[in-house]
Parts: structure tokens; C-alpha cells; sequence
């Protein structure tokens, strides 16, 4: 019910939490969504009420306490139902719908536990569930049987909204003791691995590891409840496993970069906020993992990402007639972009106009080169990287995406710029580089391999691609950097602690912040860097601070020639000046 | 006139002030050919140190610039001046186009000679009128520099090929800016010292309640208050740039209790007043998610009013 959760919809479920607490701006440790990624109107207002009235932090501090045991989960729950009943006593007079409002949560309890698969059913506490039942039972007027020892825990868990922040805490406390002989430590869990630190927050994640999460994408755009993956806790990151490598290396096979030039990298990249990080860079032709290595969840990813491919081809054939049009109006508009800028430059000679500034030179120097003429018109000495976010949160665009980087790629090679096509995604901490198109491959049909799973964590993948090498025959020409994007990087591996003991999670501001970092470190080292948006509304202000204006947004097809050829003619210009 | 006289009694405006008022008003007789230029408010503005200062300054001589964010009563209170003072009210909106002769007047032709054809701002000056210059820092100031000399101690407007007008001593001009939004630029400084400044704060709970009530007698004032905090509410969240200040609109919520008493459910008048105000559908999911943790969607009538 509470946890702690990416989705789309945070930023939402933080605007719900904020307007409760009267101010906005804080740090929320808790947020509520249901099930299915939309967030629990309801909940986070109780939230947010718990902000105003007894102050989160007061809350997340107990709750820290208890962190590392294993029945966390559990209390964190119940406790929550405790707090629900004290800041709705509270609030009710200040704001009278809470009472309709805890009806229709009550009415939706029962609703949705007749929704529930018996699986999920089976996935729940008992006892949490007996105490969320009795809760919503006695305000909906339902009535339910209870032990004798359940009927007093409900009454525990009544915490009256007279209580002040120090009184909540005795009652949480009393309510633990009394029904679980537990103490909390007054300070939050000792380390558990040697060399680790503690990890307070863990339980929000240790049931389940990352894993390709490919058959649900419905090709119909975002919604609010797209995607919902959960992170790893707030504890000291400690890098990937073998275990991890190996699922890597069967889902995507053998690591092209090698030996000391992986090294290298990896010493130059994975440091910092980075920490412990890895990476792994593939193409499908990069050879498989021997089949020891398969198990059945790396089989599936396999299959899943084969089925993508399918439907890929399958929407750029369904829809070929206008790919085939995006594509010539797409290469008009680039030609006429390059034409515009590739004019020809006046260059030095022994005869044209003269340089008044370099005219002394003649009779000095003797140096007959003082005339200015048209110099020859230069061949497009560009060449082009498409890198498309491959995170799940592209899930449900994952053949728009597709298309797009396809028709990008084919209208670039039609005006002869050579271009390269690499997804990125973080799994597990590797964050992978998937090439679907080199240099010198004709064709982009590559490109129809992309699928979206994982996570993101833009600003190594933005670093890596910035470090990897080009082709010999392309060492002098001017690279471009398009990242189709949607602004949001986020990953399970958190931000490596840099000055503080415990790691924050990869995502929001602080992942914002070092992809725009990155950025600037591309462009300083000469790489001209744009963005083509697909995201929500949500994220513009990410992608502004990432890319600045070297950006545009995209929101159906019929728009991508002009905003693509607006972002060339704005890195044209960026690289002229 | 003597209801406004006496709303301001009852807020507590000064009476020294008021009585100021009052003699202005019998020393200016409007003209019977522009008494239907006095302006009838619909509504008051709520403030009391806000119309101190504003009355002192007029009856100072001075000109007032009402500065502020949008839904912070400038133009009511600029509307209800012209009312209390008794003066025809001539009303300019200023646009990025806006020129001279649209101020002062451009030269016709009418079937004989070409002859002056005045502006507002030369018949509010030759009338003794209220000139009330709405959004003026939406115009370029290079067109504004012809007010100057109407603007301070000259008190005149020099048109060029006609003669001089002299301000008759009555005429006051009262400018709107609002800061914070696209187009708007601000005021240079020269035209800035001709005014005296008022910042126009938000309007306070209280005064809120008062207004609805004042034109809703019959609400329900439980719901009132509620609508109240919801506006506060969505005040705050545009203060912290979570949604832009389009849904800000006090005239949207006013216009959405009109709307239920006419018999639309709250959450239908909140839609249509308020969040569709907002043309970024993520934006009108945050401005509902304010809006269904105050007023329930199905209240009706007979809820929000009393019978």
C-alpha cells in the first residue's frame, strides 16, 4: 500500500502529498499507488497529513528503526493504518470530504480484493490483511469477524487523532511491543554483510531483482499507469554479482569491449556517483553466451525481445506508407538544412577581393595569399549517433520508437551521413549499450530490434557512448549526438555515496543533474549534443536542463521531419559558431 | 453610490479619507452626457489598508499603478475608484500594437477637412475622466512616452498639429500591470515615477469568504469556506510552479458558484470554470486531484445553497 515506488505517476502522487501538507518542495519518503501504478488518491493525502500534523520525518525516523527486520514490511502496513486513523481525527474539521473520501477507500478495499488473482491473494500478510479488512469494515459499516486478539490490535491501531508526533511514536512503539515482543533498536540496524553498511531501507526491494519486464507493452502510448518497477533501497550499493554478469551475458551475449579496453573504461566512467557500476556493450552479432548459461528467465527475455522484433517489423509495415513519407520528408528537409549551412566558404587565395587586414603581408612578407575567393563546396563532413533510451518506461512506445529511430536513421543515410544507432538500458548494474546499427552496416533494419526493459541511467550511457571509439575513416568528421528520450533516468543501482554513508536512489534531480553533467562534458569535448523528446509533460524540465534548447519534442510521428531537421539546423548552427 | 459609501464604512476605511472622497464627488459633478460612463461595480474590492492607500493617493493628485499578480482584484479595484469618486471611466487595453495615436486620437476626414478624432486618453483629460490603463507594460514604452507630460506635474497632452490640452484638475489615470507572465516587460523607470505603486497582494481568506458571500448570500458557508481553501490551495500549487497560474482564476471560481446555483453539480462548474481553464491535460489531473481532496463532485444545489 505505501512503498516506495517509481512510476509516472510520482510526480503526481507528490503533488497529492504536498497539497495535503499545506507546502510543497519536501522530500517524501512514502508515497502510496495501487497496484496498478496510479496513485492512491486517498493514501497520499494521508501522507501528507502526517507531514502537516506530526511531521514525516518524525515517522520515517521510527520506521527507519525497525528497517532492517525482516516483518518491516509488515509494520510499516499496519503502522500506516495507525496513522491513517489519527490525522483523518485530526483533519476532519478542517476538511469534511475525508470522511466521503474514506468510505469510497473503504468501498475500493473490498472492490479490489474481489479483483485480486489468487496468486496476489496469496502474496498477502494475513494479519495485515485482517487488520486492513477490519479498518475499512468499520467504515463502510460492513462487519467482520475478528479473534479476540485481532479485535484488540484493531483497536490498537486506532491511534485518536488527540495524539501529538511524541505521542504517536509511544503508540507505535506500545502497539509493537504488545503484539509482537519487538523493540525497535533506538538506532537503525547494524550492517549485516561484512564491508557493507547498513542498508535501513532494503525491504522495499530484496524480494526481487531487475529482470526484462517486455510482454506488456500495448504500442499505445503512455498513461499514467505505464510502468511501475520498484527500486532498490537507500543501503550501500555493492556492484553487480557474477550471478548478475552472467544473466547479462545470456540475454545479450559477450561483451564486445574487452580486456584492457574495458578496463580503461570502466576505471575512467564507472566512479564517482557511478560506483560499482558496469558496463557491457553488444550487438546482435555479438557472439551468444554458451547455452550452460541459459535459464529459463534469460530464455524468456530472449524470446520477448525476439517478439518485439516481430512487432516491430510487423507496425513499420503496417504503417509503411507513412514511414516511407516521414522518410523523403525527412531527407528533403535535412538536404535543404545541409545545403543552407555546407555553402561555400571563402577561402584564402592568390586572387579575388582583398583582405584589407592581411594586405600588408604582400609587400612585407611576400606572401601573395591576401585575396579572399569561393572556396569549394564541402562534402557533409558529419556523422550521426541515434541513441534511443531502451528503458521500461518505453514500454508502451516501443514501436513508435522504432519506427522513429528507423526513419531517422534511413533519411541521415540517404543524404549519405553515416549514422549509428545504440539502445542503452541499466540492468543489474550494467548499463548496456546495444548497438542495432554501425557505421558502415547498410541498411537500418538493425534498428527493428529495439525493446524497451530495464532501467536508465542516462548519464553513463551519454559518458560511454562519448568515449566509444569511431571508425578510423570517420575520425574527422564532426559527431552528433541524438538522443530520443524521455527525460526521466532512473535506475535500481543507486547514486553511489560520494560524501555521505548511505547511497540515494538514482532518479529525480540528482539523475537529472548528471546527465545534464554529461552532456556539458560532451559538448566541452566537441560532440554536438540534442535531444528529440517523447515523453510527458512531466518531464520538459528535465529535458531542458539536460539538453538546454538543443531539444525538441515530439508527440506523433507526423511531426518528427520537422523537429528533427529544427534540431539539425540548431546543432549546425551551435557547431558554426 | 452610498452602498459602496457604506461597504467601505464597514470594512473600516478611514472616514477622513472617505469624507475626502465624498467632497471630491459635490466639488466634480459628472456631466449628464457621461454619467453612463460612471461605472455600476459588480463587484467590491476587499482591502482595507489596499483602499487607504489607493484614496490618499488620489485625492493627493496622484496617478496609481495597481501592480500584481493575475486574480489580485486590480481592475475591480480600479472600477470601484472610478464608482466612489463618481468620475467617467475611460478603459485602454494596452497590447504590444498599442501607439500613440490610439492613446491620444489620429487624424479623419470628415467629408469637409481632416480634423482631429480624439483618443481615450485625450477625452479622459478634457472630461476630467478616470483613465483606467489596463496592462500597460503589455505595450512598448516607446509608445507610452507620450503620457508623460499628461502623467506628471505638467498635467497636459501637447498633440502635435492641434493645441495643448490642458488635464482638467479631476482626471486621475489608474494603471493595471500584471507581472510573471508572457508578453509583459517591465515598466521604465520614467514612466514608473509618474505613478505612485500599489502592490496589490492576494486576496486574504477572510476577504474571500466575504466576497462569495456578499454575492451569494444564500451559500452554504461550510461549502464556502471549503471553496475558499480550495482556491488557497491552488494558489500555493501555482506559487510552486506545479501548474502554471491559468487555473488561478477568482473569477473562474466566483463564475462556478453562479453556475451552481443555476443547478450544475460542483464537480461540472469546477470543471468548466476552473480546470479547464488549463490547456495541458497533466496539468487539469493535478488541478482535479486538488479539487476532489476539498468539494465532492455531486454536490447540488440544494447542497451549496441553503433552501
Amino acid at each position: 500500500m505505501i512503498k516506495k515506488r517509481f512510476s509516472g505517476s510520482a510526480r503526481r502522487a507528490r503533488n497529492i502529498i504536498w497539497n495535503a501538507a499545506g507546502r510543497y518542495g519536501f522530500e517524501t519518503p512514502f508515497m502510496a499507488f495501487y497496484p496498478n501504478g496510479t496513485p492512491d488518491g486517498y493514501f497520499n493525502m494521508v501522507v501528507g497529513l502526517v507531514e502537516k500534523w506530526l511531521g514525516l520525518s518524525r515517522v520515517w525516523a521510527f520506521f527507519a528503526r525497525y528497517g532492517g527486520d525482516r516483518r518491516a514490511e509488515e509494520f510499516d502496513e499496519l503502522l500506516w493504518l495507525g496513522l491513517e486513523n489519527c490525522v483523518y481525527e485530526k483533519e476532519l474539521a478542517e476538511r469534511p470530504i475525508l470522511e466521503r473520501l474514506r468510505k469510497a477507500r473503504a468501498e475500493e478495499f473490498f472492490d479490489m480484493q474481489k479483483r485480486l488473482s489468487r496468486q496476489q491473494t496469496e502474496m498477502q500478510s494475513m494479519l495485515v490483511y485482517t487488520q486492513q479488512e477490519a479498518r475499512w469494515a468499520s467504515v463502510s459499516g460492513r462487519s467482520v469477524l475478528l479473534s479476540p486478539r485481532e479485535r484488540r490490535m484493531a483497536e490498537a491501531l486506532s491511534f485518536p487523532g488527540v495524539l501529538d508526533a511524541e505521542g504517536v511514536v509511544a503508540a507505535m512503539e506500545a502497539f509493537l511491543l504488545e503484539f509482537f515482543r519487538f523493540v525497535p533498536p533506538s538506532e537503525p540496524a547494524a550492517p549485516k554483510k561484512p564491508g557493507a553498511l547498513a542498508s535501513l531501507l532494503l525491504r522495499h526491494e530484496h524480494k526481487r531483482r531487475d529482470t526484462l519486464l517486455v510482454r506488456t507493452g500495448t504500442a499505445e502510448g503512455d498513461h499514467p499507469r505505464a510502468v511501475q518497477v520498484t527500486h532498490w533501497g537507500l543501503g550501500r550499493y555493492i556492484g553487480p554479482s557474477a550471478e548478475d554478469e552472467a544473466y547479462i551475458r545470456a540475454v545479450f551475449g559477450e561483451n564486445l569491449l574487452a580486456g584492457r579496453e574495458l578496463h580503461a573504461l570502466e576505471n575512467e566512467l564507472c566512479c564517482g556517483i557511478d560506483e560499482g557500476c558496469r558496463l557491457w556493450l553488444t550487438a546482435p552479432s555479438a557472439p551468444a553466451a554458451g547455452s550452460g548459461a541459459e535459464t529459463r528467465e534469460t530464455a524468456s527475455a530472449r524470446e520477448d525481445a525476439a517478439r518485439q522484433h516481430k512487432k516491430n517489423e510487423a507496425f513499420l509495415h503496417e504503417h509503411s506508407r507513412a514511414v516511407q513519407g516521414s522518410i523523403r520528408r525527412l531527407t528533403a528537409r535535412i538536404d535543404a538544412v545541409l545545403s543552407s549551412f555546407l555553402r561555400r566558404e571563402p577561402e584564402p587565395s592568390r586572387a579575388g577581393r582583398i583582405r584589407p587586414e592581411t594586405a600588408y603581408r604582400l609587400p612585407l612578407l611576400g606572401d601573395t595569399r591576401v585575396f579572399l575567393r569561393d572556396g569549394e563546396e564541402r562534402e557533409s563532413e558529419l556523422c550521426v549517433e541515434l541513441l534511443l533510451d531502451a528503458s521500461q518506461s518505453r514500454m508502451n512506445v516501443q514501436e513508435i520508437i522504432a519506427s522513429e529511430a528507423y526513419i531517422i536513421a534511413r533519411s541521415l543515410e540517404n543524404v549519405h551521413i553515416p549514422v549509428r544507432v545504440l539502445a542503452f538500458r541499466s540492468l543489474r548494474g550494467f548499463t548496456v549499450l546495444e548497438r542495432l546499427k554501425d557505421w558502415d552496416e547498410h541498411g537500418c533494419e538493425g534498428v527493428l530490434r529495439y525493446f524497451a526493459g530495464g532501467w536508465n541511467r542516462d548519464a553513463l550511457a551519454l559518458e560511454t557512448v562519448g568515449r566509444l571509439k569511431s571508425d578510423i575513416a570517420l575520425q574527422d568528421r564532426q559527431r552528433m549526438l541524438l538522443v530520443l528520450t524521455d527525460a526521466s533516468p532512473n535506475d535500481s543501482a543507486p547514486l553511489a555515496a560520494t560524501d555521505t554513508l548511505l547511497s540515494r536512489e538514482y532518479e529525480g534531480a540528482a539523475a537529472v543533474k548528471a546527465a545534464e553533467d554529461a552532456v556539458r562534458s560532451l559538448r566541452a569535448g566537441g560532440m554536438r549534443v540534442g535531444a528529440v523528446f517523447h515523453g510527458s509533460t512531466a518531464h520538459i524540465e528535465n529535458v531542458h536542463q539536460i539538453y538546454g534548447h538543443a531539444y525538441v519534442r515530439i508527440q506523433k510521428a507526423a511531426q518528427l521531419a520537422q523537429g528533427v531537421s529544427e534540431l539539425l539546423l540548431m546543432l549546425l548552427r551551435e557547431l558554426r559558431e | 453610490m452610498d452602498e459602496l459609501f457604506a461597504f467601505l464604512q464597514g470594512e473600516g476605511v478611514n472616514e477622513a479619507l472617505l469624507r475626502g472622497a465624498r467632497e471630491f464627488r459635490d466639488a466634480h459633478p459628472v456631466a449628464a452626457e457621461h454619467a453612463g460612463r460612471v461605472p455600476t461595480p459588480e463587484y467590491f474590492y476587499y482591502g482595507r489598508r489596499i483602499w487607504e492607500l489607493a484614496l490618499a493617493a488620489l485625492l493627493a493628485g496622484q496617478n496609481l499603478l495597481l501592480a500584481g499578480p493575475k486574480a489580485t482584484g486590480k481592475n475591480v479595484l480600479a472600477e470601484n475608484l472610478a464608482a466612489l469618486f463618481a468620475r467617467p471611466m475611460w478603459n485602454v487595453s494596452f497590447h504590444i500594437n498599442t501607439d500613440a495615436s490610439a492613446l491620444v486620437g489620429t487624424d479623419t476626414y470628415d467629408g469637409r477637412a481632416v480634423v482631429f478624432r480624439p483618443g481615450p486618453i485625450w477625452l479622459c483629460a478634457h472630461e476630467g475622466g478616470f483613465g483606467v490603463l489596463d496592462e500597460i507594460n503589455m505595450a512598448k514604452n516607446e509608445a507610452l512616452a507620450v503620457l508623460h507630460a499628461a502623467l506628471d506635474f505638467r498635467r497636459s497632452l501637447d498633440v502635435p498639429g492641434y493645441d495643448r490640452l490642458e488635464l482638467r484638475p479631476e482626471t486621475r489615470f489608474i494603471a493595471t500591470m500584471n507581472y510573471g507572465y508572457a508578453g509583459t516587460r517591465d515598466l521604465n523607470e520614467a514612466l514608473t515615477s509618474r505613478f505612485a505603486v500599489l502592490d496589490m497582494p492576494e486576496i486574504a481568506e477572510t476577504d474571500l469568504q466575504k466576497l462569495i458571500s456578499r454575492r451569494h448570500p444564500g451559500i452554504n458557508v461550510k461549502i464556502r469556506d471549503q471553496l475558499v481553501k480550495l482556491y488557497a490551495e491552488l494558489e500555493r500549487k501555482a506559487e510552486s510552479a506545479e501548474i502554471s497560474d491559468s487555473a488561478l482564476d477568482l473569477r473562474g471560481l466566483l463564475d462556478s458558484v453562479a453556475l451552481m446555483e443555476r443547478g450544475l453539480t460542483s464537480g461540472d462548474a469546477l470543471e468548466l470554470c476552473i480546470v479547464n481553464k488549463s490547456f495541458d491535460s497533466y496539468e487539469r489531473t493535478l488541478i482535479r486531484d486538488v479539487i476532489s481532496a476539498r468539494i465532492p463532485a455531486d454536490l447540488t444545489r440544494g447542497d451549496v445553497f441553503r433552501a
